[in-house]
């Protein structure tokens, strides 16, 4: 226990959240010096990520040309690799909405460090689900006809289908995200603004960042705003995966049509969030000196949740295994084994080890605070998230009721490149992100020191405890 | 924010006094509950069926309560919170009460599973391809052995964690953290044994009612249940006792806001969960999984079933919306019982219908909801042994963890 | 006033470096009766609104409409264009299927939700106000990193130069500067 000693806190007693006694000029320097002063390092990401993002356009550009038969798509796995990216990404989203929304409302302080750079990449990986259902149709042009909009044919959209709930719960999503990372940003970008040098950068940032002066009369709708949202988004991304998983779980078939889809997909999400936000975060905070900030507390609490997380999936791989015996149902049965041990059962025990064992190191306090395995670990969990989608997707569709039916799914090589142009579209915009915007919510981290409480230093020193 | 000197709350607040009404809880509640059993066990004969659907409705609900207890207390060793200290003891009083609990449900472990279920009847289950599909699992041997296991573990989890916290009361300083230090350690591996004891208890006890259906979201539905009514009673209990002069000061306006906030949430989430399971199967429309819901809309139940669709939902929802409502413990009397109230009503939702559906097949008739009696009877025998319990042990200790070394904390605790 | 000034003053401001300091002066100025004057601080500092003798943000009230129009809307579209103007019948569900219905509800209820609080927030601020006449001091632009300020107007009704500058040097600000309109 010695050796995991953490600073504490001298009025709460609990794990400090700023480390090395920072000041407030500090914090901002520290966050703000690597924008002004962008590395190599960031320029050899960059070039990398926008050569993927060449890859994304030119998978991109053939498909319109030729069409979806460029996929491996098939009868029966008419859904490939497409849906199977789309929930992948849409998943990875929710890390960064519990953070910023649900850890807030639970006066989660440590929040403050990571929810910047964790919305951000909610918002890019959104943008890269949003792609998949974009082109996956046969007449991407027409997608406008998912929107109630009036029309000469004197059609509507079919309100009863979920993968039109899809379009409208997956825009509001961006949306909301984008608004709430945005009014995040507003006090930040007014610091970016008042340290420009240079006129171009001062009047980028003062633009967005609407004249904000830091009025207390304008932080107190600011903070209201801020909850409300706050509370919004938490029913909104639980919504957000419920409705994806209705994809799946509204059919007749065994595998999808599962009562405990819902919630299940909404653990995986956040489940494979948190991976993705700890693959980010632990090579930025090193890379841009901000350990002090991103603690190697703050990852370990993020590590805990990903344990919790990974336990409620195994739950619901638990419950779907049980309920599938107890039905009685051939159909439901088959499903089930066929996925350990039919055609499929790499895919299978890829994601079973990397979604319910690689997890359970974290059980281990040195495992959870070590920034390397911390990494490794996060990304086994989204190989293995991303195979669980292949696995739901295309296990049950290979094999459904009828055998004269049953056929195999390979991806084609526009299927991989496809996948690995949308990890280019991620990574760059992820990069720009990172060289133009403060990547910690400076006013948010700022409010939470000790130094920020107006009485500080009134009651001497309080208990110390852990 | 923050642990000052210490606010320590003078003994009069966090110990009941002599010969308060809260010191006859027992006595009141063990006279209730004896006369409530003896009256419901008089009524067997008259309809053996009902009395046990009735016992189990009641078992269903107070489990729920105690089990909310469970919850409340290890999630938050779990969560490492600090607000909800103040009221940890309280909910550390109805965990409490469940080994007694188990021990009133051992009846229908040894006596009433023939009432209750039918897979228990060698001759259903050997004309039922489905049942007999089954048997390895809804066979009464190993269904008896896995109750007993839930009752064990429930019973484990309560006594451990009770005296863990109890006896920090009277430790020296350092004592007094190691246990929490032991508490929050146990905590994560007791959330793994809740989940999966209760998920399977919901099964065995009440799933396997109707022995044809199934829902891989039932475990979490009872959970749900669970969640909601834990932080229902702490809100109801805290503000009654602030009415009868205890806790002044120690549970403030703040916990009250923070209760409000839970009970609101898991309003939502509890929809949510209801909600998603009624519509997965309303829209796959498979009737092998939609005649459970098919017989709560038959007849009479429709009725109940609107009366759950508002009741779990708009009205909790719209009615602690807003903030001066969460901070009031007046009003979060009113909706905490509402919610109580509501949960009695949803197990027996979720119970009786297979009872009114036999009636109803005897008969002829639609199904109808038939209350006597010996639901009420019931519902006051475990209620009043629970209430025993409960107040048995409140008195017993002080009412807060008064050693807790973040008492402080949630002592001063400040909301939004 | 008693010395007149050749620039239009805006107000006086003056410049805090601690929490403590400016939530102690902010309750000075409240007790003194001001009310044309904020205070402005990097982060939110807490409590300083009832410092400041602040009512409670009404954002919440219009969110609420908001909300409720937006899942109003939603189930009135697709009632109408799902019963009224193109009824087809889909795996034989009912034409009016609020089950159904109830995911696109309750999403646009989120989204104008959303909008309520954002736009609502902004407007209630009288934001994007790009100019404001702090702008033109130098030390002000510390209020984004690490000072804090209050500023007086000139426009109050209990403003004068002499007066209102004791006060203000005696809360223990480090600076204190006549801000130009």
């Amino acid at each position: 226990m010695a050796a995991f000693k953490d600073e504490l806190d001298p009025i709460s007693g609990r794990k400090v959240l700023v480390e090395n006694n920072l000041t407030f000029a500090q914090v901002t320097d520290a966050v703000a010096a690597p924008i002004e002063a962008p590395s190599a390092r960031w320029w050899a990401f960059f070039l990398v990520s926008v050569s993927m993002l060449g890859v994304l356009v030119v998978s991109l550009g053939w498909l319109f040309w030729e069409g979806v038969g460029i996929w491996g798509l098939n009868n029966p796995v008419a859904w490939g690799w497409a849906i199977v990216n789309f929930v992948f990404w849409v998943g990875i989203g929710h890390a960064g909405t519990l953070i910023s929304a649900v850890l807030f409302l639970f006066r989660q302080k440590w929040r403050t460090s990571i929810n910047r750079a964790s919305e951000a990449m909610t918002i890019f990986a959104v943008i890269c689900a949003l792609l998949f259902p974009t082109v996956h149709a046969g007449r991407p042009w027409v997608l406008y006809w998912t929107l109630p909009l009036p029309n000469q044919m004197g059609m509507w959209p079919n309100f009863r289908s979920p993968l039109l709930w899809d379009v409208f719960a997956v825009s509001t999503y961006f949306t909301v995200s984008l608004l709430f990372w945005y009014v995040g940003l507003i006090p930040d970008l007014a610091t970016m603004r008042d340290r420009a040098k240079s006129t171009v950068r001062r009047v980028a940032y003062g633009a967005f960042a609407l004249g904000w002066r830091g009025s207390t009369r304008h932080w107190l709708h600011y903070e209201k705003a801020y909850l409300i949202l706050a509370g919004i988004a938490t029913p909104l991304v639980l919504s957000v995966h419920t409705i994806v998983s209705f994809d799946f779980a509204v059919s007749q078939l065994p595998g999808w049509h599962t009562t405990i889809f819902p919630p299940y997909f909404v653990a995986g999400a956040i489940f494979s969030g948190f991976g993705m936000v700890l693959t980010l975060l632990v090579p930025l905070r090193k890379w841009f000196r901000l350990e002090a900030l991103i603690t190697i507390k703050h990852l370990e609490n993020m590590a805990k949740i990903i344990l919790v997380t990974g336990m409620m999936v195994g739950y619901a791989y638990g419950m779907e295994f049980f309920i599938a015996w107890y039905s009685g149902n051939p159909y439901e049965q088959y499903a089930f084994a066929n996925r350990a041990f039919g055609d499929y059962w790499w895919a299978y025990w890829t994601m079973v080890s990397c979604n319910v064992i690689s997890p359970q190191l974290f059980w281990f306090k040195a495992v959870r605070r070590s920034p390397l395995a911390l990494f490794i670990i996060s990304i086994f969990v989204n190989i293995g998230m991303w195979f669980e989608r292949f696995v739901i997707t295309v296990t049950s569709l290979h094999h459904d009721f009828l055998p004269s039916s049953w056929d195999y799914y390979s991806p084609t090589i526009w299927d991989v490149s496809t996948l690995i142009g949308s990890f280019g579209l991620f990574f760059t915009l992820f990069c720009l992100f990172v060289r133009f915007l403060p990547v910690i919510a400076l006013a948010e981290v700022k409010s939470v020191m000790p130094i920020a409480d107006p009485h500080y230093g009134d009651h001497g020193d309080g208990h110390h405890h852990e | 924010m923050g642990s000052h000197g210490a606010i320590e709350p003078s003994k009069d607040q966090i110990w009941l006094k002599e010969g308060s009404l809260w010191r006859k809880l027992p006595l009141i509640g063990g006279v209730l509950g004896l006369a409530g059993l003896a009256g419901a066990f008089s009524q067997m004969g008259a309809d053996k069926q009902h009395f046990w659907y009735s016992y189990l409705t009641a078992l269903a609900v107070f489990l729920c309560f105690a089990l909310g207890g469970l919850f409340f207390t290890i999630i938050q060793h779990v969560t490492r919170a600090g607000w909800s200290i103040v009221v940890r003891r309280l909910a550390e009083n109805a965990m409490i009460t469940l080994p007694v609990l188990c021990v009133l449900a051992l009846p229908v472990v040894f006596m009433g599973s023939h009432e209750l279920y039918e897979w228990t009847h060698a001759e259903v289950v050997a004309n039922d391809p489905m049942l007999s599909a089954k048997k390895g699992y809804l066979d009464e041997g190993f269904w008896t052995i896995r109750m007993i296991a839930y009752f064990v573990i429930w019973s484990f989890l309560a006594i451990r964690f009770y005296s863990l916290s109890t006896s920090q009361d009277d430790a020296a300083p350092d004592a007094a953290i190691s246990k929490a230090h032991s508490m929050r350690w146990l905590s994560a591996p007791a959330v793994l044994l809740f989940a999966l004891s209760m998920t399977f208890f919901a099964f065995d006890a009440m799933m396997s009612l109707d022995p044809h259906w199934f829902s891989t979201m039932f475990g979490v539905y009872y959970f749900v249940g669970i969640a909601v009514s834990a932080h229902a009673f702490l809100a109801l209990v805290s503000a009654l006792l602030r009415r009868s002069g205890y806790l002044n000061g120690v549970v403030t306006a703040e916990h009250d806001h923070d209760l409000g906030k839970m009970m609101f949430g898991f309003t939502v989430f509890y929809s949510y969960i209801a909600f998603s399971q009624y519509f997965l199967i309303w829209y796959a429309n498979i009737p092998e999984e939609t005649r459970w819901f098919a017989y709560r809309i038959e007849g009479d139940f429709l009725y109940l079933t609107a009366l759950l669709a508002i009741g779990r939902f708009p009205l909790p929802f719209f009615y602690l919306l807003p903030r001066a409502i969460k901070r009031s413990s007046g009003a979060l009397i009113l909706m905490a019982s509402w919610i109580l109230i509501m949960e009695v009503i949803d197990m027996f939702w979720v119970v009786q219908p297979v009872l009114a559906h036999h009636h109803a097949k005897e008969s002829g008739a639609a199904m109808a909801i038939h209350v006597g009696a010996v639901d009420f009877l019931c519902l006051l025998g475990v209620g009043g042994i629970f209430l025993a319990a409960f107040g048995w042990a409140l008195g017993r200790k002080a009412m807060i963890p008064v050693k807790d070394p973040r008492i402080a904390e949630s002592l001063a605790h400040e909301n939004f | 006033m008693s010395k007149p000034k050749h620039k239009k003053i805006f107000g006086l401001m003056a410049e805090y470096d601690t929490a403590k300091a400016i939530f102690k002066a902010c309750e000075k100025v409240r007790d003194a009766g001001y009310e044309k004057w904020d205070s402005y601080t990097p982060f939110p500092v807490h409590n300083l609104d009832k410092a400041m003798g602040l009512k409670p943000s009404i954002l919440g009230v219009i969110v609420f409409c908001c909300g409720m129009t937006g899942a109003a809307s939603a189930m009135l579209l697709q009632w109408w264009t799902s019963t009224v103007d193109y009824p087809v019948i889909i795996a034989a569900k009912p034409y009016f299927s609020y089950q159904a219905f109830i995911p696109v509800t309750f999403e646009l209820g989120i989204l104008l939700s959303a909008f309520g609080a954002v736009f609502g927030m902004l407007g209630l601020n009288k934001l994007p106000q790009w100019y404001h006449s702090l702008f033109n001091s130098e030390r002000f632009s510390r209020v984004t990193d690490d000072r804090f300020f209050i500023c007086i107007e000139t426009n109050d009704p209990k403003f004068d130069f002499e007066r209102t500058r004791k006060l203000l040097e005696g809360t223990g600000a480090v600076h204190i500067e006549e801000i130009e309109d």
